[in-house]
């Protein structure tokens, strides 16, 4: 019998071994990274499973325990993000091998693989570390890989990526602060340990702020998002939906991880209205720009900013008092999402190599040979809006549930307005598949189907999330050990 | 410390304020990188003052030496297009914004240090040392006690090295040819003594300040002077040879190291018992090896050549 703490030194060790031969002899990398890929995945759900049975575990690394080592913490909420993570970056892969070499807009697919292995590997690394310097270097990890897939799209998206470089280096800079701070105060970086010392005070108050404003920088959340829509909208399909779906995602995971950890005690009301406001804000304006958007990529990008909005609405709600509920509606939502908006990420890939134009009005007439992508686009953007039985539906519906149960009647206007507008421009973009389309030249070029079915895959997830909801809120109850 | 003390740190701080002002405002760009150098140097100086000389090592060979040559090569590259030196900083109307933001965030972090018990973890790294293989306390902290960090550290340098060479080709011919013979020939003569001092700190970092990144970073710094003394780099892009390997050395041998605690029925990263002395020295020696040469690659500004380079000036 394998102990589970093997688990996590896979889903650590493996991409980064594998980065390192693909990046030796890159004729290897389809195979190595589809193999590894396998291998993540499956190894991601035993985690999942691990923690479903013997609930959230903690492991020492080299022997030393905190403060004076680091540690991994295996809880619901990373073991979530981590199957979410090897599920789109799997897909992904899928996409972008099975892409028509010649008109794929990747500058150099040599160094598509190493970066994408590099990635994979950071956000692991994100995900399992526990303490808050080790949580840097895995930030720095993810930033720079990221910058090189963005630019690896050439031209403007390599104006995209530098804008990204800068703001999310800023973005890292102000967080690493706040952790200097902390660590003059309680001479401690792990999560847990700081948890058990913090006090409302001075210093902690200062480094919460630094701290949250640099991980709301790298999250995108309005009014810090205007790096977001040219990053995610030019970036190749397959880094358009990892960085949407998953890197997003972790500077969202860090937020709860510390309000709910380290800094509870700072969460007062006045700190959650003004996050849950700073939410409300992005899924209000986020949605109104997505309904604004002419291109199909830009459309998907700026609904990355509203749907991440809902992820703050936890603050308010758990402040107010519905901890269990709001907790496990946010961090379902924000899974769904990922998997969702991943989904639709690599459809619109699919669709927009098939009419060789991403202009919305271009997209109508003959869809042969992007029927699967559209279908997978559906079933995403159900989920997306929150029909039942999707995992958006559950997400939430906890969250209204959240909202009811302390009377927060604003919040749940703005869960209700959210899905208006997400409604709306989703359905814009699927209107445009059945208008009759523009003439497009060189006729149609026979593509892939892996590249519809791995979108498809993403979607039946997301949507398949709700069916498990049970089973997903008791992994997320066995979350933060603060929280229930 | 006296009075002689006092009055030069707090000119060290108006030099490096000011020189950051410099840095940063410069309407000429040669004269906002050449500033950057020298704070470079005088913040190696700041930590001589802090009693930190390992950071003031990497400071002044990654922070001042690196850096500086890339940013010097950057300025070389902009003059050949139009609309070089003189980039006129956009008066920014944001002022009303900046001002009260950065004057909230200096005075909240002063205010903060200002109450800073800032009891560290000193003691339990002492208290530890024995344990750890090694007679050094960063060396320790670096490769023992918190040596997934490191891990992590080094993978970030392959990697950005990886996404600069995704960006494009390096310029060839590289450097501009030499107008005066004199640093050519000092470049040649002085490389020897680099890979001596690199050397030395290697071998120091297990019992005083020294090890990996000094010792990578000073090579490094080494091998780019030979390049600007009209060396023709022997690093190619090719798959074979290598190259690549050297240049993943230092993460994969880390990475070995972590997994070969797991499998043999350890923790990750765990050094078997009384192995750890020599396993660190082997660790260090890897990932010397490739910051040295990563720092290099970085400083290729591009993927290198397939097969060779064309003669400075040909």
């Amino acid at each position: 019998m394998i102990p589970e703490t093997t688990g996590p030194v896979v889903l650590f060790s493996l991409p980064l071994a594998a980065a390192i031969v693909v990046f030796i002899r890159p004729r290897w990398s389809v195979p190595v990274t589809l193999g590894s890929g396998g291998i993540l995945l499956a190894t991601a759900l035993w985690v999942v499973v691990a923690v479903l049975r013997q609930g959230p575990w903690r492991q020492d690394i080299g022997g030393w325990t905190a403060p004076l080592g680091i540690g991994w913490t295996v809880d619901g909420l990373s073991a979530a993000l981590l199957l979410l993570n090897a599920s789109v970056g799997l897909a992904g892969a899928v996409f972008h091998a099975a892409r028509p070499a010649a008109r794929t807009p990747v500058r150099d697919p040599r160094f598509f693989w190493p970066l994408w292995l590099f990635l994979w590997g950071g956000l692991n690394a994100l995900f399992l570390a526990a303490d808050l310097f080790n949580i840097y270097v895995a930030l720095e990890f993810v930033s720079i890989a990221s910058v090189g897939l963005i630019g690896l799209a050439g031209g403007s998206a390599q104006a995209a990526a530098w804008r990204y470089l800068l703001a999310t280096l800023l973005g890292s800079t102000i967080y690493l602060l706040g952790v200097a701070l902390l660590y003059g105060r309680y001479a401690a970086l792990d999560v847990a340990l700081l948890a058990e010392s913090v006090e409302p005070e001075l210093v902690t108050v200062v480094a919460a702020a630094l701290m949250t404003l640099g991980l709301l920088l790298k999250a995108a959340v309005f009014p810090l998002h205007f790096w977001l829509p040219a990053a995610h909208g030019r970036a190749p399909p397959a880094v358009s939906a990892v960085l949407s779906a998953v890197v997003i995602a972790a500077a969202y995971y860090l937020l709860v991880r510390l309000w709910f950890g380290p800094f509870a005690p700072l969460l007062g009301p006045g700190v959650a209205t003004l996050l849950g406001l700073l939410g409300a804000a992005a899924v209000l304006w986020g949605g109104l720009q997505a309904l604004l958007q002419r291109h199909l990529k830009m459309l998907i990008a700026y609904s990355t900013v509203s749907q991440l909005g809902y992820g703050l609405l936890v603050f308010p709600l758990a402040a107010a008092g519905a901890v269990q509920l709001a907790w496990t509606g946010a961090v379902m939502l924000v899974v769904a999402h990922g998997l969702a908006k991943a989904a639709l990420f690599l459809a619109a890939g699919a669709i927009v190599l098939r009419h060789g134009i991403g202009r919305l009005e271009a997209l109508g007439g003959d869809q042969q040979g992007a029927v699967v992508a559209w279908v997978a686009f559906a079933i995403a953007s159900a989920s997306l809006v929150g029909l039942p039985p999707t995992g958006g539906f559950v997400g939430k519906w906890w969250l209204a549930q959240a909202a009811l149960a302390t009377g927060g009647y604003f919040w749940l206007a703005v869960l209700m307005l959210g899905t208006a507008f997400t409604a709306g421009y989703l359905w814009r973009a699927l209107q445009a598949a059945m208008r009759p389309g523009w003439e497009t030249e060189g006729g149609f070029q026979a593509l892939s189907p892996a590249l519809g079915l791995s979108a498809l895959g993403l979607a039946l997830g997301s949507a398949a999330l709700g069916l498990a909801a049970p089973i997903a809120a008791r992994l997320l109850d066995a979350g933060s050990g603060v929280v229930g | 410390m006296g009075v002689a003390g006092v009055i030069f740190d707090g000119l060290l701080a108006l030099a490096l304020v000011w020189l950051a002002w410099q840095a940063t405002r410069a309407a000429d760009l040669f004269h906002a990188v050449v500033s950057f150098i020298v704070f470079g140097l005088l913040m190696a100086l700041a930590w001589v003052r802090l009693e930190a000389p390992d950071i003031a090592l990497a400071e002044a060979a990654i922070g001042a030496g690196a850096t500086g040559a890339l940013l010097l090569s950057a300025l070389d590259r902009l003059a050949t297009r139009d609309g070089y030196h003189r980039v006129l900083y956009e008066p920014t109307t944001a002022w009303g914004f900046w001002i009260p933001a950065g004057g909230a965030l200096l005075g909240g972090l002063t205010l903060a240090a200002w109450k800073l018990p800032a009891p560290g973890l000193g003691e339990e790294v002492l208290a530890s040392l024995k344990l750890s293989g090694v007679d050094h306390p960063v060396t320790a902290v670096l490769l023992n006690f918190r040596a997934l960090d490191t891990l992590l550290e080094i993978g970030v340098l392959l990697l950005a090295a990886v996404t600069i060479w995704s960006l494009g080709r390096a310029p060839s011919p590289l450097v501009p040819a030499m107008p005066s013979p004199a640093l050519p020939a000092l470049g040649r003569l002085l490389f020897p003594v680099f890979v001596l001092v690199a050397a030395y700190l290697l071998w120091r970092g297990s019992h005083a300040p020294g090890g990996a990144f000094p010792a990578g970073a000073v090579l490094g710094a080494g091998a780019i002077l030979m390049l600007l003394a009209g060396a023709r780099p022997w690093i190619r892009s090719s798959e074979h040879g290598p190259w690549r390997w050297i240049l993943s050395l230092g993460l994969a041998m880390l990475l070995a190291a972590a997994v070969t605690g797991s499998l043999s029925g350890l923790a990750f990263f765990e050094y078997p018992r009384g192995a750890a002395g020599p396993m660190i020295l082997l660790l260090e020696v890897a990932a010397g090896l490739s910051i040295a040469l990563l720092l290099f690659a970085l400083y290729l500004r591009g993927e290198p050549c397939e097969h060779g380079y064309r003669e400075v000036g040909s």
